[in-house]
């Protein structure tokens, strides 16, 4: 009996390059090809499709960041090179992607230490980057300037524009070459309104990742589930301005009931298990990259995209 | 091809008899038409009529019962390959395994988890189903006497699991009439395990890989009389487990393959793809799926995940609106307007927990529209604010009048201010953000 996960679809979701090796002008050791697909990720047999990449979240001022990292991380969390560099070769992460949550104090004004910083993550790791900026309209241009200029050549992904405030970073982005991620609040009429936008002011299609925004699981993740499943459609049925890859990052994963009150000797498997479930719900939906940031995450999310298609034991155990 | 109702209509004795439940056949008709109803509910319809109607009108997939009781459950009737298309209605059973190998302690213990275990989101109680006894040991005694030893526990459904009819008739002695679901019949197998699902009225796993296959063996029990059907696709992977269900799902909803009609059953055992294959099932169209008992943190989060994704998309849960407290706070704690779209409630709550500030949410009714769609349709406005405040005795609970409202909610500030004279302080647009800004805004506003 013949059947087609294509459904008729004639659209191919575009690509997107992040990060750039020597050979193309960058120092990464990688660059990942994100998109391409013409079916949901995980139902493409294709062996050359891609499988989802998982990114560990970081941060160069750990205060507001959940204790539950902190306590599992200890120091590392005070040296964010030393974090970036245990996120490739410890934890196994495909991506690092910064916070530069140093730029949210009151009155920021140290711009110089933002290409600092940024210096110091790129000799440590040699990952590509995704770099979240400024989240102050007054000092965003600068920051997102600095981090353009200083990883120049290297293909970032920057973060994170919305409908209100998208200037600084598309400058950013295209002035030194990096994509970008715009987010638009679970709903794909306001995620393709906002690649419209870019697209006006000279933002390229495969210069773009669309991030829904992912509500955790129970915590509006049925919404995120289904306007990821929507903007795939849309794309795969020809709309070109929904046709890119999709980043998401359910960031509430570690601040929620569940977790937060679990007992303290379940509390970090409680917040792996549920970035897990978030992560592997949100890939059947379409989203290319997952973002955690438990470390052990990254790890069980790994081992499960590599084992969801190849799948080796799994008819073996029974 | 679908009939129309008034095509079915004519085929019905037209007697209007309500045996099948409906007041008139003109009212079953219609539900026929739109696949809500079976035709074998209808006792006066010859056989070539219900030939005719059978593969048209049924539900796309067999709604199917496992176990009696208050825990039994029912999967199948689904009619949409996506939940923002319509819903989703029946969540998948997820039944924790036992062996008949293991000891007796641990089957009671598994068996009384299931009973017991249930944990509560947005006012519903959520829990596993049931226990799944596999024949291990291949001996129908020891099969038999697991069996019971699970029964004597607890009166929930079971998937009872061998490869061999001498053990389930052992068993089945025991629960045949508590409607277990057995697992599984395969090509060589089918009549015995036909003769036994009718003998005892059972759910009936088929079990095969290739749709063919499953097509035909589907077909093959049918002739022998049994009906009520679930199928093991035998994934060799998770992936290949959505691959196959997403075309089964295809292939039925649009009626291009009746004779795969029937729920989906997938054993998510594994030693470290386990979780994945359960979130993936979850998503993609399992019925019915078994594993090995979940550590307390993979439960909740799959219990979870269950409930998202059956969470109907065309309702809103909304929050009654009203001054909520988080903590104890007192005269001069900080007063945070939202909406009463319950997810919004929940995360701004869960983030106002962990400030440790201790403050109040004044939630105001939105009919259940978040923040930003509230602003855009109008319903949050000023007036709304205003009245809620007096609604709601805020005045009297605090000794201040400044008010802290949502970032998306920052053009109406002005008019709020002007409308129920109390200051308006705009919080952030990201409730993950709120921590930060008490700490240092609502902090200076007081210094």
């Amino acid at each position: 009996m013949g059947y087609d996960l294509h459904f008729g679809w004639t659209g191919a979701i575009g690509r997107v390059i992040l990060g750039a090796t020597r050979a193309d002008g960058g120092t990464r050791k990688i660059s990942y090809h994100i998109g391409g697909e013409t079916t949901l990720p995980l139902l493409d047999k294709d062996p050359l499709s891609p499988t989802p990449l998982v990114a560990l979240e970081i941060c160069d001022n750990p205060e507001y960041w959940s204790p539950i990292i902190k306590n599992f991380c200890g120091d590392l969390v005070n040296t964010v090179d030393e974090w970036a560099k245990t996120a490739e070769t410890v934890y196994g992460a495909d991506l690092v992607r910064l916070y530069l949550t140093s730029t949210r104090q009151r009155n920021f004004s140290d711009i110089a230490s933002v290409g600092k910083t940024l210096e110091a993550v790129l000799s440590a790791t040699a990952l590509p980057l995704i770099i979240e900026g400024s989240n102050e309209p007054r000092i965003d241009s600068e920051v997102f300037l600095k981090c353009g200029e200083t990883a120049q050549g290297e293909k970032l992904l920057l973060g994170t524009a919305e409908a209100g405030r998208y200037r600084s970073i598309a400058a950013a982005a295209l002035a030194y070459n990096h994509s970008l991620i715009a987010q638009s609040p679970i709903d794909v009429n306001l995620a393709k309104q906002l690649n419209i936008l870019l697209r006006e002011i000279g933002v390229q299609r495969d210069h773009i990742m669309i991030d829904p925004y992912t509500g955790t699981l129970g915590y509006g993740f049925e919404y995120s589930y289904s306007a990821m499943e929507r903007i795939r459609f849309s794309a795969l049925k020809g709309d070109t301005d929904l046709a890119m890859p999709m980043i998401c990052s359910a960031i509430d994963s570690l601040t929620i009931k569940e977790v937060r009150e679990a007992e303290p000797a379940l509390q970090d498997e409680m917040a792996v298990r549920w970035e897990f479930y978030t992560g592997i719900a949100a890939a059947a939906a379409g989203a290319e990259i997952i973002c955690v940031r438990h470390p052990k995450t990254v790890g069980m999310l790994k081992l499960a995209f590599a084992g969801i298609r190849s799948g080796a034991d799994f008819t073996d155990v029974k | 091809m679908a009939l129309k109702a008034l095509d079915i209509y004519k085929l019905l004795p037209k007697k209007n008899c309500k045996e099948c439940g409906d007041p008139t056949c003109l009212t079953f008709a219609m539900k026929l038409a739109g696949g809500k109803a079976d035709v074998d509910l209808c006792p006066y319809l010859d056989d070539q009529s219900k030939s005719v109607l059978g593969a048209t009108t049924r539900p796309p997939i067999r709604l199917i019962k496992i176990g009696v009781g208050e825990r039994s459950f029912a999967v199948g009737e689904e009619f949409v390959l996506y939940r923002h298309d319509k819903t989703f209605y029946h969540p998948p059973g997820i039944l924790f395994k036992v062996s008949d190998t293991q000891e007796p302690e641990e089957i009671t213990a598994t068996t009384i988890r299931v009973r017991d275990e249930s944990f509560t989101r947005i006012g519903t109680e959520l829990r596993f189903n049931g226990i799944a006894i596999e024949n291990a040991s291949g001996s129908p005694d020891a099969f038999a006497r697991a069996v019971t030893t699970v029964e004597e526990s607890a009166d929930l459904p079971l998937v009872l699991i061998s490869k061999n009819t001498d053990a389930f008739n052992a068993a089945l002695i025991q629960v045949g009439s508590y409607q277990p679901l057995i697992h599984a019949a395969t090509k060589q197998n089918f009549r015995e395990m036909c003769a036994l699902a009718k003998k005892h009225s059972c759910p009936l796993v088929i079990k095969a890989h290739g749709l063919d296959d499953l097509a035909g063996l589907a077909k093959d029990c049918v002739t022998e009389g049994v009906k009520k059907l679930v199928m093991d696709i035998s994934p060799q992977s998770p992936g290949d487990f959505i691959t196959i269900s997403t075309a089964i799902r295809q292939l039925v909803i649009t009626r291009q393959s009746p004779d795969l009609g029937y729920p989906v059953f997938l054993d998510a055992t594994h030693p470290h793809l386990q979780d994945a294959a359960i979130a993936l099932g979850i998503v993609k169209y399992a019925s019915v799926i078994i594993t090995p008992p979940l550590s307390p943190a993979s439960a909740k989060a799959a219990l979870t995940l269950r409930q998202n994704i059956y969470t109907d998309p065309q309702k809103p849960i909304q929050m009654n609106p009203g001054l909520y407290r988080v903590g104890t706070p007192g005269k001069d704690a900080p007063v945070l307007l939202t909406v009463n779209f319950s997810l919004t409630f929940f995360t701004l709550e869960g983030y106002l927990e962990s400030t440790r500030i201790p403050c109040f949410m004044l939630i105001v009714d939105t009919e259940g529209l978040s923040v930003l769609t509230a602003v855009a349709a109008g319903k949050l406005n000023e007036t709304l604010v205003r009245d809620s405040i007096r609604k709601f005795d805020v005045e009297h609970e605090v000794s201040h009048k400044t008010l802290i409202i949502p970032g998306y909610s920052a053009p109406l500030s002005g008019r709020i201010e002007e409308a129920t004279g109390w200051n308006v302080m705009v919080g952030p647009r990201d409730a993950a953000e709120i921590g930060e800004y008490l700490h240092e805004q609502w902090k200076n506003h007081e210094s």
